[in-house]
């Protein structure tokens, strides 16, 4: 459902992704983690079409999204990590404009923005202005756009930011769903215990290459440490250090 | 007096580290584009600043020759008096801009600092950057003058004025912004510096008409004598109000008088702290009583009907394209900022034109029927023209801000987004420039071939002249900004009215050659006077698509999202 062949992104001399090879089949639900710059932002906007790769190759849903994006698109759901929308256009507005921008018949467009709406339980806010949305709103809000279309991949840029419990849970299950459905569920975060709880799949990327690729299991191997939780997994691949942060903030007081 | 030195030492601060964010963005950005601009700027001002010094340097020795009865003192007053209509303006919006827009202030006042001495500071920094601007406007004349009269303190004297003068009115504006801003609602702050700019501008315009001797049938006459006649306006030039203050201080420093100069200045240092200081307090007490209004969520006026009705799509238009559209429309329709740029060149054209079109008619119909009449009966179509299309069309591409993932993420090509974007501007201005048009050459009665035909291609025009501005915009797009005025890149301001001239000229030009010619070779002119408007039309449809193509090149290129 989604591969990338040696992707790279580079800003001058800077590699922000480095030769990423990944395989991701229909129906998974696969964690993408990195510490913050590690470069997980930049490959979801390569996949999703944003950005343009430097070098290498990256087919979502049987498409190439270099020389057939807009096939491509038509079959990837995206939820940014920061979701900027229209603030003066309503909730409903709003998801009949993405609605449109993927050519979806009006009857079965109005018809899932009222199912949507009513899932994220945002019907009784329907009619008001994005900018009066919370951050957690907008993300629903975003969440319901990028499913509108019913895409076959869907992308989420740390999805559960700004969410309250409950709505993280729902999220949570909504992915869950999806994947139950067949589709494809790609997501970046830096909570480990939802991606530990989650995902099928994860993949650790640092410094803009992939560290590790795996089950839970697989990467726990790779690691050398069979009873270790992802959070020491992950400090363990990215070389991060556990500081002695007490001795930091004494030296601070001085 | 404590509390004043800590309210200058924080305006101080904060003027140091607004320079710092300056430098940063300009030379040190080591950003090829900004630096040519920087220097651009720096010579396009040493350029400017030199020619006033060369007409103050002729006006000088001038006045060693020509005696002019004048009474400087007077007319210093008066044009302190008008300065302070703008210091009224400027702090106004910069007040409103610092409590309702910008977070910034948030961040200042939750630094271990009283509130007086941040807003306090704030206000100091405003008075810094009124000496700059004062300086960058009479800098060079006040240094001619300095050294043509021998008399060095001549600047020093007035610098210390242009810090002085803006304080009681910046003080003042201040409190009564934070007073009035505890009755505007949240989210409004936009809207109603927005509507004040307008009704500000619209203001000044009207009174200029009503009161302008240049624009009376008289004209300037006579003001043209040796002893020009300066009016009397008692709080301007009285002896007991700061701009008579401030008047009488000038020329007391132009004249050497050092000691009366001296005695106003200090009765205007005297005001200006005493004001500052209980201003300081003052504002203080106005914030922590709480400046903003809570007001519930906003919501899309009218019922589900309405929102029903919303929900269909233009006919004969492409959903895509007429989801577009439709969405800019709302955008623009539901933003007061975004609206008065809509309003403004309607109202402004009608300000210009409609006062005056009595006596414009009768001057273009005195040259009878036949081209010349129809064409300059397009005139007023063409100004509003520029000022819509650049309006409009300039931001289209910018309007989706930092949004624009949306429509990059979505399945459509850049080309497509462009064809909405001149949709969603280039027919309404369409149909108002080709409404303005008919209007005036029904007034002007230029013959119906030669209207009919103007008329066409003012429609034509309106079409190509948005869509070039719309692929000028759109290569200079800007996405970082929400607010209307900053999207709008300088250089495709200045290229967008560069397109408008060149279409508008080329079409003038070429509906003159057709009269020459027809006249000259004895050509039909009718059939002249077509094919120049056919040319016209052509040519201006080709900039056009050449500017979209160009624009759509760059905006693959550019990843905006």
């Amino acid at each position: 459902m989604l591969s990338t062949r040696l992707l790279t992104k580079r800003y001058g001399s800077l590699t922000a992704v480095e030769d990423l090879d990944l395989e991701v089949s229909s129906g998974e639900l696969f964690g993408f983690l990195g510490p913050n710059g590690a470069g997980k932002t930049t490959t979801i906007k390569m996949l999703v079409g944003l950005l343009r790769p430097s070098s290498g190759s990256a087919r979502v849903a049987g498409f190439d999204i270099l020389a057939d994006p807009e096939q491509a698109k038509a079959r990837i759901g995206y939820v940014p990590d920061s979701a900027t929308l229209y603030d003066k256009l309503s909730a409903r507005e709003f998801l009949e404009f993405s609605g449109d921008l993927y050519h979806l018949p009006r009857a079965l467009r109005n018809r899932r923005i009222d199912a949507l709406l009513n899932l994220f339980g945002l019907a009784d806010r329907e009619r008001d202005f994005l900018s009066g949305f919370s951050r957690g709103m907008r993300q629903k809000v975003s969440l319901a756009a990028a499913l509108l279309h019913d895409p076959q991949v869907l992308f989420l840029d740390e999805p559960t930011v700004g969410l309250d419990p409950q709505s993280a849970r729902q999220m949570k299950d909504i992915l869950e769903d999806l994947c139950r459905e067949g589709k494809t569920v790609f997501f970046s975060t830096h909570i480990l215990e939802i991606a530990e709880r989650m995902c099928t799949r994860l993949a650790i990327i640092n410094r803009g290459r992939l560290v590790a690729v795996g089950t839970l299991e697989e990467l726990r191997r790779q690691a050398g440490a069979e009873s270790q939780s992802l959070e020491q997994i992950f400090l363990e691949l990215t070389g991060s250090k556990e500081e002695d942060v007490g001795a930091v903030l004494r030296g601070l007081e001085g | 007096m404590r509390n004043l030195g800590r309210s200058v030492s924080f305006g101080l601060f904060l003027w140091r580290t607004q320079l710092i964010m300056f430098l940063n963005q300009t030379v040190r950005s080591r950003k090829p584009g900004r630096l040519i601009a920087v220097l651009g700027g720096g010579l396009v001002l040493l350029i400017l600043w030199g020619w006033e010094g060369f007409v103050t340097a002729l006006a000088l020795q001038a006045s060693h020759h020509v005696r002019f009865d004048l009474d400087v003192a007077r007319l210093f007053s008066l044009g302190f008096f008008a300065y302070t209509g703008v210091l009224v303006f400027s702090s106004l919006v910069f007040s409103l801009n610092a409590l309702l827009l910008n977070p910034d202030l948030d961040l200042l006042l939750v630094s271990p600092q009283p509130v007086e001495a941040v807003l306090a500071g704030r206000m100091v920094v405003q008075f810094l950057r009124l000496l700059v601007l004062s300086l960058l406007f009479t800098f060079p004349a006040l240094l001619v003058i300095s050294v043509g009269s021998h008399n060095p303190g001549i600047l020093v004297g007035f610098a210390t004025l242009f810090v002085l003068y803006p304080v009681w009115p910046v003080v003042i504006i201040s409190l009564a912004t934070l007073f009035l801003v505890r009755f505007i609602p949240a989210g409004r702050g936009k809207e109603i510096v927005t509507v004040l700019s307008l009704v500000l501008a619209l203001g000044i315009n009207l009174l200029n008409f009503l009161f302008n001797p240049a624009l009376r049938p008289g004209g300037l006459r006579g003001r043209r004598g040796a002893s020009p006649n300066l009016p009397d306006v008692p709080f301007a030039t009285g002896p007991f109000t700061p701009p008579g203050w401030a008047g009488r201080s000038a020329a007391a420093i132009l004249a050497g008088h050092w000691l009366p100069a001296a005695g106003w200045l200090l009765l205007l240092l005297t005001v200006s702290l005493a004001l500052f200081a209980v201003g300081s307090r003052l504002s203080g007490r106005l914030y922590l009583a709480g400046w903003i209004a809570a007001v519930p969520p906003r919501r899309h006026p009218g019922g589900a009907a309405l929102a029903r009705r919303h929900g269909r799509a233009i006919p004969l238009l492409d959903p895509v394209v007429s989801a577009i559209v439709i969405k800019d429309w709302r955008m623009r329709t539901r933003d007061i900022a975004q609206l008065a740029r809509f309003a403004m060149p309607v109202i402004f054209l009608f300000v210009l034109f409609g006062f005056r079109s009595t006596r414009l008619l009768d001057s273009v119909r005195s040259l009878g029927g036949g081209p010349v009449a129809a064409t300059l009966a397009l005139l007023p179509s063409w100004v509003l023209l520029l000022s819509l299309s650049s309006a409009l069309g300039l931001t289209a591409v910018s309007l989706e801000g930092r949004s624009i993932w949306i429509y990059n993420a979505s399945p459509n090509t850049v080309l497509r987004m462009l064809q909405a974007k001149c949709w969603s501007v280039a027919l309404p201005t369409a149909l108002a420039v080709s409404i303005a048009a008919a209007i005036t050459e029904s007034l002007v009665h230029p013959g119906w071939l030669w209207a009919v035909t103007a008329t066409g291609l003012a429609l034509v025009q309106a079409l190509a002249v948005t869509s070039l501005m719309v692929g000028i915009g759109a290569f200079f797009a800007r996405f970082d900004w929400t607010d209307v005025r900053r999207m709008l890149h300088p250089l495709a301001g200045l290229l967008g009215i560069i397109g408008f001239l060149a279409v508008v000229g080329a079409s003038a030009l070429l509906m003159a050659i057709a009269v020459a010619l027809s006249s000259a070779a004895n050509l039909p002119l009718p059939a002249t006077w077509l094919a120049a408007i056919v040319l016209s039309a052509g040519g201006a449809i080709v900039a056009a698509t050449f500017g979209l193509l160009l624009s759509a090149a760059r905006l693959r290129r550019l990843e905006p999202g």
